[in-house]
């Protein structure tokens, strides 16, 4: 089996006394398409901002394609291929679309203050090309007629494909969603599960995603991790998940009888 | 395999001629000599001494705003202290001058003519002073950009008051070369910049062309710094500094780049300030007052709108010089102009928008009405 | 040893105005998350009440200021603390409540619009009343550009001096008196000499400036100057200055500032009203949903706050009596010490505020006394630097996640 592209053992961590994520382990595969699942409050979003650098784990181990990220700076890990969207939108709402998702391109860009200033061949070929990747991407998700409105203004399920789409633009290995389908409609979540697999096809990266919509999960998720309490209760294909007691009682609680 | 390519693949694709590029720089660069003739010898011409002094007040205040925005504006953080670094700027380039002219002219007299070593010199020494103001910047934002917003605005604010404090300490000043030589290691450390009595006879170089020049350099520099990658994260860190730092942003570096480049900045129009018609620099310049003054500008303007913040330098140098005769009054109307446009325009005039975007915006909105 | 106890009253002292300045700023923050600029405006606005009322008002009720009773003094405080709790209630309500929820830049800037409002709006000058009487004072509304001098409501004097004689005076010569008892005055030490008048209600005091040794009775000893009034037959005190002495200034402020910040706690630790507080700082949605009324909360917090700073600004015109214009940079850097003490302590922590006022008291006062007493502004901000470095949350302070 070749190398997993994320490699998570066994990370960790407390906010004072709450156990918040124990022992988390997981093996993502390069092209992989994995689900991570749980009540609220079990400590999914957690896992994601340790993931990306927001919470340093107090132990264990993360790799992105071989290299070690953990106790990294965010924005280091991000130029290590490692890319996400926001359960509660975090798009630059005073910029336009196209600004936003050209941001995204910032990472793999590079800078010099003489270029910047004087305007050097580099420098410009570098902004044409930010400007057409941003484009090309806009028009993948069918956003480029909304490229020059600002992010605050469009719909919520816009929102949330820009946000795709800016996190795409940095060029990420793996891309981790957090709750993509969150405030759809029946149709929208359709088309998004149908985007989500086209991205693994078109742009080679892997996913992780947390959902509550487990017609989502189930349906295009290779494998699923279950979280409750910041511990792992459950680990496999979708099927075996859906038949997993203790998941069941995770969700349902213990028959009172 | 994937039909969108890499960044790297595409910029080579579309690189532009490296000559076309060259001769680009050199029309920018040409056009904003071009301009501050202009300004020099044709308004320069027409306007009386008020004006003019006026048109210089209002050209160091588009500086200091406009350099303001890029740390209040661009990054969202928040100094008050931009005065401190115009003083760093102001004394450093002042001294150069100064004590120059005396060893090399044996007088604080300017020279005369358009460009003359002299002019050289001064220009010179506003570029040392912008450093040195950048340098202070370095030393200030490094320790305080790591925290949140709130905290920079209490350091930089003190950063003022310690360089009043350190420019108070100053030695008195030396009025001839012969007793500046003779001078002790005692009277030159610290410099002999006038401390509490001020600095005074400081030679009279800045003219309608230098502010000008530097007026259209700053603008130059800030525009394509907002429409570049750099200034696109700036912004973002403005917008969303945890969304910014997972998309790659290296927000301390940027937020201490943004600082010290507004420093620099302040440096450069804190040199021409200091060799303005009749200038003694007080160590008092560093303080909040000024600090305030700018500020309002940067506010009045938008947040974020390099136009914005000149025009609003230029609508307060105008209005302060007309409203002098309203004497205590006038920074009583003031402040309440800065509450009553938080609370009723929080955005400024333009907002994070240029002014054209704004009026253009309009036009066509019109249009389409029609 | 009496150069670093004469420091560490001063310290005391002049720590405890801090407190109560930065339990102001840290409230306001706790509860809305902003810095009040225009806070230590409200301790201007408090010291000037003061002085209006103390120089002014009281000797139309036919108080003279310099000799008032100890109720007199603290009315002055009452009404210095009743008029800038209805600023600080004023400034809330219209112009920090329309703001609430906007960017923090457009809550600093605006606080800053209010700060500025303040201090020149505060050296504007309409005499509102004439002076009714030959030297008596015209009362300024606002307060003028000019400096003032504080009437001295409490006397200067030190608690601990020792009286060493009593008697009448024998004789009086200009600068020079006879004394009716005999006395040694030692080396090195300050003696004054305090005369009360034939009926006058308070003692005239003078500096003893004859050299050391004893002196017999009906022998001459030189004073500092002799005022009118005083004649043979006055009963005098000879008063020698404690080696550290404690002025009775400085014991009230330490009063009145121990008294305030303890009822302060009480209010916060032990009332409904406290834990509502308590409970908005929290987290203010909740506690809206919990059934506290934020507005009023938030209403009476900047009250509470703007209150104290009155008395600060009420017990620093005590002890230092020249009392600088409203934009005078002294105000914003005695607020700017403030602050730095409030983020010293921990912004947003009651006891933090208090530790950090007595601390950034100590660094100032022990470095302008053992190092160089001009850069006492230098080592405030370097305590501020050093400490956002080390510990930005500040010595009690505790970190905030935000919610990603």
């Amino acid at each position: 089996m070749s190398r997993p592209i994320l490699d998570i053992e066994k990370i960790a961590i407390a906010f004072g006394g709450l156990k918040a994520v124990q022992d988390f382990t997981l093996r993502l595969p390069t092209g992989g398409l994995y689900g991570l699942i749980g009540p609220n409050g079990a400590g999914k979003t957690t896992v994601f901002n340790l993931l990306t650098g927001v919470y340093t784990p107090q132990a264990g181990t993360i790799a992105v394609d071989g290299t070690r990220v953990e106790g990294t700076r965010p924005h280091e890990i991000a130029a290590q291929g490692l890319s996400r969207t926001f359960q509660n939108i975090r798009l630059f709402g005073l910029l336009s679309v196209v600004d936003n998702v050209m941001l995204g391109c910032h990472v793999r860009g590079r800078h010099g203050l003489a270029g910047t200033i004087l305007h050097s061949p580099r420098h410009v070929a570098q902004e044409r090309a930010m400007r057409r990747r941003a484009m090309e991407l806009l028009s993948l998700f069918d956003l480029a007629s909304a490229a020059g409105e600002q992010a605050k203004n469009l719909s919520y399920g816009d929102q949330r494909r820009v946000e795709i789409c800016r996190a795409l633009a940095t060029e990420p290995k793996v891309l981790l969603l957090d709750e993509p389908a969150a405030g759809m409609n029946p149709q929208e979540k359709k088309e998004l599960q149908a985007l989500i697999r086209s991205l693994r096809d078109r742009f080679g990266v892997s996913i992780l995603l947390i959902e509550h919509d487990m017609g989502v999960v189930m349906d295009i998720c290779e494998r699923i991790t279950v979280l409750d309490y910041g511990e792992t209760i459950a680990e496999g294909t979708p099927t075996e998940i859906q038949r997993n007691p203790k998941v069941i009682e995770a969700y349902l609680g213990t028959e009172a009888a | 395999m994937s039909p969108v390519s890499k960044l790297d693949e595409q910029a080579a694709l579309v690189m532009p001629d490296r000559g076309r590029a060259a001769l680009n720089a050199l029309v920018t660069g040409l056009a904003c000599i071009a301009a501050a003739l202009l300004v020099h010898f044709v308004v320069g011409s027409m306007v009386g001494p008020f004006v003019t002094r006026i048109m210089l007040d209002a050209g160091v205040m588009i500086i200091l705003a406009v350099s303001l925005n890029i740390v209040n504006g661009f990054t969202g953080q928040f100094s008050i202290g931009h005065a401190g670094f115009m003083a760093v700027g102001a004394y450093v380039a002042a001294g150069i001058t100064y004590y120059s002219s005396l060893a090399l002219f044996g007088s604080y007299q300017a020279q005369t003519g358009l460009i003359s070593v002299g002019s050289l010199i001064f220009a010179a020494s506003a570029l040392v002073g912008g450093l040195a103001a950048a340098g202070a910047g370095w030393v200030v934002g490094l320790p305080s950009l790591r925290l949140r917003g709130d905290y920079l605005a209490i350091v930089t604010l003190g950063f003022g008051e310690i360089v009043r404090v350190l420019l108070q300490q100053s030695n008195p000043q030396l009025f001839s070369w012969d007793e500046t030589r003779a001078a002790s290691l005692k009277e030159l450390v610290p410099p002999p910049l006038g401390g509490a009595q001020g600095f005074q006879s400081i030679p009279t170089y800045t003219s309608l062309f230098w502010v000008a020049l530097f007026v259209a350099i700053t603008l130059v520099f800030c525009f394509r710094l907002k429409r570049s990658s750099e200034g696109r994260a700036m912004l973002s860190i403005r917008e969303d500094e945890i969304a910014a730092q997972a998309m790659g942003v290296n927000i301390t570096n940027l937020k201490v780049r943004a600082f010290m480049f507004a420093s620099f900045f302040a440096g450069v129009g804190g040199a021409l300030y200091a060799h303005q018609l009749g200038t003694a620099l007080r160590p008092t310049d560093a303080g909040f007052a000024r600090s305030f003054e700018i500020l309002i500008a940067v506010v009045l303007g938008g947040l974020g709108s390099i136009s914005g913040a000149a025009l609003a330098a230029v609508l307060l140098t105008v209005a302060s010089a007309l409203m002098i005769e309203l004497g205590p009054w006038r920074m009583v109307l003031y402040a309440l102009a800065l509450i009553l446009i938080m609370i009723f325009r929080p955005g400024g005039l333009f907002g994070v928008k240029e002014a054209w975007e704004v009026f253009g915006g309009l036009w066509r909105r019109k249009a389409v009405a029609r | 040893m009496g150069d670093l106890l004469q420091t560490l009253i001063t310290v005391i002292s002049v720590g405890s105005l801090y407190a109560l300045i930065a339990l102001g700023y840290t409230m306001v923050y706790g509860i809305l998350k902003f810095i009040n600029f225009a806070h230590s405006d409200v301790v201007v606005i408090g010291a000037w009440t003061s002085f209006t009322t103390a120089a002014v008002l009281l000797p139309r009720l036919g108080v003279t200021p310099t000799e008032a009773p100890w109720w007199a003094a603290a009315g002055v405080l009452m009404l210095a603390m009743v008029v800038c709790g209805l600023v600080g209630f004023c400034v809330e309500r219209f112009a920090y409540r329309p703001l609430r929820g906007a960017p923090r830049l457009n809550v600093l800037i605006t606080a800053i619009g209010v700060s500025l409002f303040f201090q020149n709006f505060g050296q504007l000058k309409y005499e509102v009343l004439k002076p009714d009487g030959p030297g008596k004072p015209a009362m300024s509304l606002p307060f003028g550009a000019q400096p003032q001098g504080m009437p001295r409501l409490v006397g200067s004097r030190a608690l601990n001096d020792a009286t060493v004689s009593r008697g009448t005076l024998a004789g009086v010569d200009g600068a020079v008196v006879r004394l009716s008892e005999g006395v040694s005055l030692e080396e090195r030490r300050q003696y004054s000499i305090r005369v009360t008048p034939a009926g006058a209600p308070r003692a005239i005091e003078a500096m003893v400036v004859a050299p050391a040794g004893r002196y017999e009775p009906g022998q001459d000893l030189r004073v500092g100057f002799m005022p009118a009034g005083a004649a043979p037959g006055s009963a005098y005190a000879l008063v020698r200055s404690a080696r550290v002495p404690i002025q009775l200034v400085d014991v009230a402020i330490v009063a009145t500032a121990g008294l305030l910040m303890v009822l302060l706690q009480l209010l916060v630790y032990r009332t409904k009203f406290g834990m509502a507080m308590r409970a908005v700082s929290f987290n203010t949605t909740t506690a809206s949903l919990m059934g506290v009324a934020v507005n009023r909360v938030i209403s009476l917090t900047f009250v509470l706050g703007t209150s104290l700073a009155a008395a600060a600004g009420f017990l620093y015109s005590l002890k230092y009596v020249t009392l600088q214009q409203t934009a005078h940079q002294g105000w914003v850097l005695l607020g700017l010490k403030a602050f730095v003490a409030a983020v010293v302590g921990g912004i947003g922590n009651i006891q933090g505020a208090v530790l950090g006022g007595f601390l950034i008291a100590f660094v100032e006062q022990f470095g302008a006394r053992y190092i160089s007493s001009d850069l006492r502004d230098v080592y405030v901000f370097g305590v501020l630097i050093l400490v956002l470095l080390l510990r930005p949350t500040g010595i009690l302070g505790s970190t905030v996640r935000e919610k990603v």
